[in-house]
């Protein structure tokens, strides 16, 4: 299986930038809007949370936008890639090829988004004034690349499943949004009441959103031990994702 | 187990599809009314066993429904099969879609290694097939404009061009060989051929038994989800016109509110003729050129072929036609008075046909001729297969199968006195 995925490399990448191009197409900034917005959510959230609900968090613009832009590629990986194979159905029922190419341009496509969006997260980090560590620069792909694994897990089971019940694709606006709320994002992990934080560290973005924070604000390098958790988590979910695309994957042509 | 020389094989193959009454796909739906989830399970596909070895061209031809395009859906791996197993050997093509994947704004070249890439083409081979596909779709001059600025026309040649250029080793094509003009169709076909020529499987489904029997080399009629008949298109596809001509007959019938004919078994002189038995040929005569009842030609002689017909029933827009055959199965000629363009009429009571060949073109040899009456749909009112023979002779080493009027004009002047 993965020989043909690999096979077929040319395709991921022709829909990866068919995806990109197509993304702002019309609209009068165009591809700026990769940049604008997640400045525009940032500073919505930093309204919230740091005029209204304030927070003793120090730089705490900071400290969201280092959690957000990952977390905003994790959401897409999960919303957008649910209906990655219904909006792709005239290529599913009339053509042959292995159909885990669509999830995975889906998700290289919002991951090379986020990559971009990571310009701007650069240019906050270096004008905030913190000094990352080189060691820590290093990990920052690691780090990528795990989250990567975990979202096209993620894509993979809403992908498949919404084919099959597409109410799915509605529920799951609720859930990430209630996802969003039990990640550490606009708050801190010591935030949390000690005897529930435990049920945070089951969820695989808290420790990929601490790797982040862990590089970019604090300017440290991070944990082997937060490592290695995202890691297993990402590939636990990805296993269970590759299963259940390839069971429900044979009557994609005639449910949709 | 299985045989290297086979590239597709279909074992026992049962495909069925659930066919809603009313169908809920929401949450609410499925919970609130579950009764409405009724559906009745259609069988396609009735364990079907077939192999189509390497090289061979397949044509598929059946009824609307008849499952015959599942059965290709099945061998590009788009359906999966419900009981049995299907092997395909080989890099797949499948010519079911065209331009999958165009994008509007995208210029051709662009487009090209979009399309290309669905099949599975890496950014290495598509490069090596580009001036091919982009020559084959004789878009040069606007193959850097954005597609949507193409006709329906070119965006199907290119679209073609793509799919036609992937090089696989099996070929599935359904029903879309009916792309651009005359001259870009004729392309396809001349395409289709070279590709056979080098050994590629190739699988077709058509409603068209004149594309198959140009391509193919073999085909198999499906009917209700079973194999009807798998043998050479000659054979095959007078049997399934047959079939639909009485099918159609039948429905006519049932229009009109009367009874369908009960059918009786035919006998082995039968299956050289079907139709519907509206008219029916009484006698064929073939006659020299002095009117003589002789079907032994001299090459180049005139002769005529004279029938004799009766009808029972008035048949509209009446189409005579003619096929000529030689004795190892090839088409020699065919024509109809439609082709040629002759008066239309409808026939009502018998009469007499002659068909005068000024100058038999047959070389030696034994030829079949079928005679044929079609009513103006097309349907077979009666077809006979080698309603006569005939026989040449040449007293002249001519080669081939057919004598070409030719004549030599030399303009060298320094031959003109060699006698």
């Amino acid at each position: 299986m993965f020989k043909e995925i690999y096979n077929y490399r040319q395709m991921i990448s022709s829909m990866v930038r068919k995806d990109l191009r197509g993304r702002y197409k019309g609209s009068v900034l165009g591809f700026l809007w990769t940049f604008i917005n997640p400045l525009l959510q940032l500073v919505v959230y930093n309204m919230v949370f740091s005029i209204i609900l304030r927070n003793n968090i120090e730089k705490f613009y900071l400290y969201l936008f280092v959690a957000l832009i990952p977390w905003i590629f994790f959401s897409a990986s999960l919303t957008g890639g649910s209906v990655s194979i219904i909006s792709q159905k005239d290529l599913v029922k009339k053509i042959y090829f292995p159909r885990e190419v669509i999830p995975i341009s889906y998700v290289t496509s919002s991951f090379v988004n986020m990559l971009l969006s990571f310009v701007v997260v650069i240019a906050v980090v270096l004008f905030a004034g913190v000094r990352p560590d080189p060691l820590g620069i290093i990990c920052l792909p690691v780090i990528m690349l795990v989250e990567y694994v975990l979202c096209l897990g993620m894509a993979m089971i809403t992908s498949a499943v919404t084919v099959y019940f597409r109410d799915l694709e509605h529920i799951l606006g609720i859930i990430a949004m209630a996802w969003m709320y039990l990640t550490p994002i606009v708050y801190s992990e010591d935030m949390c009441p000690e005897r529930y934080r435990v049920f945070l560290h089951l969820n695989p973005m808290t420790s990929i959103v601490a790797g982040y924070r862990d590089v970019l604000y604090w300017g440290t390098v991070p944990k082997l031990a937060t490592l290695g958790e995202a890691l297993l988590l990402g590939i636990v979910f990805l296993v269970i994702g590759c299963l259940v695309f390839g069971r429900l994957k044979k009557h994609f042509a005639e449910e949709l | 187990m299985s045989n290297e020389s086979v590239a597709i094989s279909v074992k026992n193959v049962t495909k069925q599809f659930k066919v809603f009454l009313d169908k809920g796909t929401s949450l609410k739906e499925k919970v609130l009314f579950r009764k409405r989830n009724r559906y009745e399970n259609r069988v396609v596909l009735n364990d079907i066993s077939l192999e189509i070895k390497k090289g061979e061209a397949v044509g598929l031809v059946g009824h609307n429904g008849c499952g015959k395009s599942t059965l290709l859906k099945l061998m590009t791996r788009i359906l999966y099969p419900d009981q049995g197993t299907i092997e395909v050997t080989g890099r797949v093509s499948s010519l079911l879609e065209l331009g999958a994947g165009f994008h509007p704004d995208m210029s051709g070249r662009e487009n090209i290694y979009t399309n290309a890439s669905i099949f599975g083409l890496t950014k290495k081979e598509i490069d090596a097939r580009l001036d091919d596909i982009i020559a084959f779709s004789e878009l040069e001059d606007f193959i850097d404009n954005p597609v949507r600025t193409y006709s329906s026309g070119m965006y199907m040649r290119l679209a073609f061009s793509v799919a036609i250029n992937v090089d696989a080793d099996v070929l599935l094509v359904d029903e879309i060989l009916a792309v651009g003009d005359a001259n870009f169709q004729a392309k396809c076909f001349a395409k289709m051929q070279e590709i056979k020529a080098r050994g590629t499987t190739i699988v077709i489904v058509s409603h068209s038994l004149s594309q198959i029997e140009q391509i193919c080399d073999r085909s198999i009629w499906i009917h209700d989800g079973k194999i009807e008949m798998d043998g050479i298109p000659r054979d095959v596809h007078p049997a399934y016109m047959d079939f639909m001509g009485k099918l159609r007959k039948a429905q006519l019938a049932k229009e009109r509110g009367e009874e369908p004919e009960e059918e009786e078994e035919k006998t082995e002189e039968e299956k050289k003729r079907w139709g519907n038995g509206d008219a029916r040929i009484t006698r064929v005569a073939v006659l020299d050129d002095s009117g003589k009842e002789n079907n032994v030609i001299r090459v180049g002689d005139p002769c005529s072929i004279k029938l004799d017909y009766e009808v029972s029933s008035k048949v509209t827009d009446a189409v005579f036609g003619i096929g000529i055959f030689r004795a190892d199965g090839l088409n020699i000629y065919g024509s109809n008075t439609r082709i040629d363009g002759c008066r239309v009429y409808d026939i009502e009571k018998g009469g007499s046909l002659t068909i005068k060949i000024p100058s038999t073109a047959m070389l030696s040899g034994r030829y079949t001729v079928d005679l044929a009456i079609e009513s103006g749909h097309g349907l077979p009112v009666d077809y006979w297969k080698g309603a006569c023979e005939i026989e040449t002779y040449s007293n002249n080493g001519d080669v081939g199968a057919c004598r070409i009027a030719h004549e030599w004009h030399f303009t060298d002047p320094g031959l003109s006195d060699i006698r």
